[in-house]
């Protein structure tokens, strides 16, 4: 509201300032060629001058004397003939109602399209004083800390699964990678590293993935998650009979309605259900990066939670999307977990707007292009 | 809210700058006084408006509001603060508010200072300048709005632009704007004085202290940008013809040309509608500048037509603003009347010398931008124009203008005597021959044309004080008259001599760096020593470095002459994190006006470091020089015996004139 009263009484003042002249009675204008006598006389003095000091010869300057003169003379007459203008005092009531119109108008229409005047300021240092849950400052203020000391391992493992969280992928595994490096490996640090690099790669489950799984496996044997994905780096290889093996040994040793099961039957289901000659076609399919995610999260959530709490990342990430569609990472991970939600109208949708944003032809296109290919969307909207 | 609040200003600025642009014009046609009174009130709000507006960005900057789209893209919250401030402009938003404060600041002056104008001039001066100021706004507010928010305010910054963090940089954009955009004043004048359809006799006079003005600023911010080019970007060259330069350098040439025709038009009403369209086309060359610098066509056409938003909005201001300015131009000109007489051979037939070779000139420099863009939008080839083509066409054209400088002076108005005033130059023709041939001997084995060019810059500096040891009449008349003459000659004298011998001056650091210069490159490792320029540099190490958003790597050199230690020189490489960019910061010694400049090259396996040294003889020169020219501005614009008093404060103003005018 107090923008808004400072907004009007700006306007007022300018409006106030630019009437005062109309509002002031006018005083008679001088002749326009007053000024020209002035300084053709200042022209004659000069002349004068410079003669004396060899500027110009004697001749050339009884020569431009006489140009100087007769302008003189001309200007002279014509103040003489005008004589003193008088100015009128005319009407300016259109020029008051412009000047009363215009301002609010230009001003108001303009500022409500390219303003927002709702946004608060946000000064750095206020924020950092109270970040609240600005999880962007938390972060920023981590990583000024690590800027100074970046030996400082805890810094690191703060950071990791926000990174991740908040989509900056990259630096997760960076983050983790340092985590283990300085304080060691744990589980929980293998785990996201490992997820971070298989998120990075789209899906797929590369070697230095599997490595620091099989490490954490042999810190914490029976870890599901890491069974998880080891049985589908398995599948991904095309090793079909060795994945369902795993899959159905993560259904034997986990407790009985454990939330990954669905997944794992899933996955069980599609094995069984292929030919294993298709297997191979399928080496790749990505469900490893949100439904990673899913599990890690799930470990300490129920059910319900869980969903509502992909449902509330997606959503916020597409509210994101819509403000600066040129987010190529965005675009890649709301078309996947809108499949993995099994909204696939949303997919399609997803896919869409994705495309628009990174044309077919070019290379963010063509991968994403490629990812709905192996989530069976097809790029007109369609589901497969 | 505050933020927001700048923006609001920024808005409200466009509105009042509408209101100046039309009710002022419809005044002065009706000639009524409260109308075009409008104009000076709402120049000076508009410029309040604007200050309010680059204040809060100035503001947004320095508190590190990275709600703020413009902020988070070029700020830090760890760089030094003098670089919060110059990241305001140092991006595209904010460079184009400050040209706007800038275009504002000056329509506020001539309302404050303009009370000598004739009302409807001014009324119309005004009226122009708001035109240009709305188009602008406009540009920024629908394209380049610098008050864009981000509704999840990011936790820290992109960074400016390393290679911008500095000093020079800090400093060059706003005074080269002084200078573009102080051309704006010239260019409404002129348009004002065709709206009129008449030509007041004064209107050299009244174009003169801006004209002036926005020539030593832009000479000024040429002259800072050389500089920074020189140091900061690490290989030693400080004029490279590059496109960017060249925008500077063409409203400078034109300008140039204006300021001495100016000079023809106040004294003897010649040239008056040359000196109109030459006031036009050196705003128009500032317009074109910003658009080629502001659109991005340079960086490649095609770049340009896929994001032709900016691009096309300049390109429309530009046909309105230039093609309305010489459509004018053509309508009234015919009717405008002509000026004094002259014979070739004068003071006035030298000024035209001079103005035609400065058009030449910036037509060229002109053509060798724009044809390689040309080019490329019609055939998609591309090619570069460089310095060869430049060095080649500018200098020739050069040669003739810089031989007749110091006969200018010298020459008597309407007739002058060309042989007299060769007799007085045979001193000064003797002298650049002396210097050059002890440069030549000096040097022994430089080319024969450096020899030459020196001589021409010896030349041109004794020329100039030929005219000031004329004027005092030493040798005829004893010491203490003479100084007394020489201290009464009008300040313009003095900034013309000054303006004069700084060419001379940057001409010699020209031709000796060119000539002279001698590059080294060696691989170092520490303790190992290399000669460049008679010194001997020894590498001492490499140590490793963080600064508040970089680290870098620093190399430390010893300078030795004949075996004894003189200067020592750090010169380093630097990464800046945020921007993932290593820029260098080259080890630069002074000796005398010459300059060691060392530069860190790629380390290589075995632990050496490649090494660039340069020797560059009397590169100092080169912008010593430029302090000339811009004194010599400065002391010819606090000349006030030109300045036109209102005409009825004229009369009681009018002093008798003791001491000898030009």
């Amino acid at each position: 509201m107090l923008f808004w009263i400072l907004v009007a009484t700006l306007t007022a003042a300018v409006a106030a300032v630019l009437l005062l002249p109309l509002l002031r009675t006018a005083a008679g204008a001088e002749a326009p060629q007053s000024h020209d006598v002035e300084v053709y006389r200042d022209q004659l003095e000069e002349l004068k001058r410079d003669e004396k000091n060899g500027l110009i010869s004697g001749e050339d300057a009884d020569f431009a004397r006489a140009e100087v003169a007769r302008r003189l003379l001309a200007a002279t007459d014509a103040v003489k003939a005008s004589g003193p203008v008088s100015s009128v005092r005319r009407g300016n009531r259109l020029a008051q109602l412009a000047v009363i119109l215009i301002l609010p108008a230009v001003g108001l229409c303009l500022y409500l399209r390219t303003g927002n005047p709702d946004v608060p300021d946000a000064p750095l240092s206020a924020r950092l004083a109270n970040p609240g849950d600005d999880m962007n400052i938390l972060i920023a203020r981590a990583e000024q800390q690590l800027v100074a000391n970046p030996e400082d391992g805890a810094g690191w493992d703060v950071l990791a699964p926000i990174y991740y969280r908040s989509g900056r992928i990259e630096q997760a595994a960076v983050a983790f990678r340092n985590a283990l490096r300085i304080l060691g490996a744990t589980p929980v640090r293998l785990g996201g590293y490992a997820e971070s690099l298989i998120a990075l790669s789209g899906g797929l489950v590369t070697n230095e993935a599997r490595d620091a799984l099989q490490k954490l496996l042999a810190i914490e044997p029976g870890d599901p998650r890491a069974q998880f994905y080891l049985a589908l780096a398995l599948k991904q290889e095309g090793k079909a009979p060795e994945a369902l093996a795993a899959f159905e040994q993560i259904v034997r040793t986990s407790p009985v309605g454990a939330p990954w099961l669905p997944l794992v039957n899933q996955h069980i289901a599609g094995l069984k259900g292929e030919a294993p000659g298709a297997l191979a076609q399928q080496a790749g399919t990505p469900l490893g990066n949100p439904t990673g995610e899913d599990i890690a999260a799930a470990k300490d959530m129920s059910a319900g939670d869980r969903t509502a709490m992909i449902e509330g990342m997606v959503g916020s990430l597409a509210e994101k999307l819509k403000a600066d569609p040129k987010n190529f990472e965005g675009w890649m991970r709301i078309i996947r977990s809108y499949s993995v939600l099994g909204q696939k109208d949303k997919a399609a949708d997803a896919l869409k707007q994705g495309l628009a944003a990174f044309p077919a032809d070019g290379d963010e296109g063509k991968q994403l292009l490629a990812l709905a290919g192996e989530l069976g969307l097809k790029a007109d909207g369609g589901v497969k | 809210m505050i933020i927001e609040l700048g923006h609001y200003a920024l808005v409200l600025a466009l509105a009042t700058s509408l209101l100046q642009a039309v009710l002022p014009i419809i005044g002065a046609l009706r000639n009524d006084r409260a109308l075009m009174e409008i104009g000076s009130v709402a120049a000076k709000a508009t410029f309040l408006l604007v200050a309010l507006s680059f204040g809060v960005l100035t503001y947004a900057h320095v508190t590190s509001d990275f709600s703020v789209q413009n902020v988070w893209e070029n700020s830090h919250s760890q760089i030094p603060l003098i670089y919060k401030f110059s990241g305001v402009w140092g991006n595209h938003e904010g460079s184009m508010l400050l040209w706007v404060l800038i275009l504002t600041f000056f329509s506020a002056l001539v309302a404050v200072f303009g009370d000598n104008l004739p009302e409807t001039l001014k009324a119309n001066v005004l009226a122009v300048q708001a035109w240009i100021a709305a188009a602008f706004s406009l540009f920024i507010l629908l394209t380049s709005n610098p008050f864009n928010r981000l509704l999840d305010a990011p936790g820290e910054g992109r960074d400016l632009n390393p290679v911008l963090q500095d000093i020079g940089l800090a400093i060059h954009p706003p005074l080269l704007y002084l200078g573009y955009v102080g051309f704006s004043v010239c260019f409404s004048f002129a348009a004002a004085a065709l709206i009129e359809g008449r030509i007041d006799a004064a209107w050299a006079r009244w174009v003169r202290p801006w004209t002036l003005a926005a020539w030593t600023c832009l000479t000024a911010g040429i002259s800072m940008g050389s500089y920074w080019a020189y140091y900061e970007l690490g290989w030693g060259g400080w004029w490279f013809w590059d496109p960017v330069e060249n925008a500077s350098f063409i409203p400078w040439l034109a300008g140039t040309a204006l300021l001495h025709s100016a000079l023809v038009m106040e004294k003897r009403e010649a040239l008056k509608i040359w000196t109109v369209l030459l006031a036009i086309m050196t705003f128009s060359m500032s317009l074109l500048g910003t658009f080629l610098v502001r659109s991005g066509v340079l960086t490649s056409v095609h770049a340009f037509a896929t994001d032709p938003t900016r691009g096309v909005f300049i390109l429309i201001i530009l046909i309105l603003f230039i093609g309305g300015a010489l459509s004018l131009f053509a309508f009234r000109a015919a009717h405008l009347k002509a000026g004094g007489l002259f014979a070739p051979m004068s003071r006035e037939g030298a000024l035209v010398l001079n103005n035609l070779i400065l058009t030449t000139a910036a037509a060229t420099v002109l053509i060798g931008t724009l044809y390689p863009l040309a080019l490329e939008a019609l055939t998609g080839t591309k090619i570069s124009v460089g310095p060869p083509f430049f060095n080649m066409t500018f200098g020739l054209l050069m040669l003739p203008l810089l031989l007749a400088v110091p006969f200018g002076p010298l020459l008597a108005w309407k007739r002058g005597d060309l042989l007299g005033a060769g007799q007085r130059l045979f001193a000064a023709v003797a002298f650049g021959l002396v210097v050059g041939s002890a440069i030549y001997y000096a040097q022994n084995g430089g080319p024969v044309m450096a020899l030459f060019g020196i001589a021409l810059g010896a030349y041109m500096i004794a020329g100039s004080l030929t005219e000031l040891f004329l004027r005092s009449g030493l040798g005829k008349v004893t010491g203490a008259v003479a100084l007394r003459r020489v201290s009464g000659l009008p300040r313009s004298v003095f900034g013309t001599a000054l303006a004069h011998i700084g060419l001379g001056v940057t001409l010699i650091g020209i031709v000796a760096v060119t000539a002279f210069e001698s590059e080294y490159i060696v691989e170092m490792k520490p303790g190992m020593t290399t000669d460049a320029g008679g010194y001997t540099l020894r590498f001492d190490g490499l140590r490793k470095g963080n600064g508040p958003n970089y680290s870098e790597e620093s190399g430390h050199f010893t300078i030795s002459r004949a075996g004894v230690d003189v200067a020592e020189a750090w010169s380093s490489k630097r990464f800046y994190t945020a921007r993932q960019m290593p820029t260098t910061e080259a080890g630069i010694r002074t000796f005398g006006l010459s300059q060691l400049y060392i530069s860190l090259g790629d380390g290589m396996a075995d632990g050496g470091v490649v090494v660039r040294v340069w020797w560059k003889p009397m590169i100092l020169c080169i912008w010593l020089g430029t302090l000339f020219m811009m004194a010599g501005g400065a002391v010819s614009l606090s000349d006030r015996r030109l300045r036109v008093g209102a005409p009825a404060r004229a009369k009681k103003q009018k002093k008798p004139v003791l001491e000898p005018a030009q």
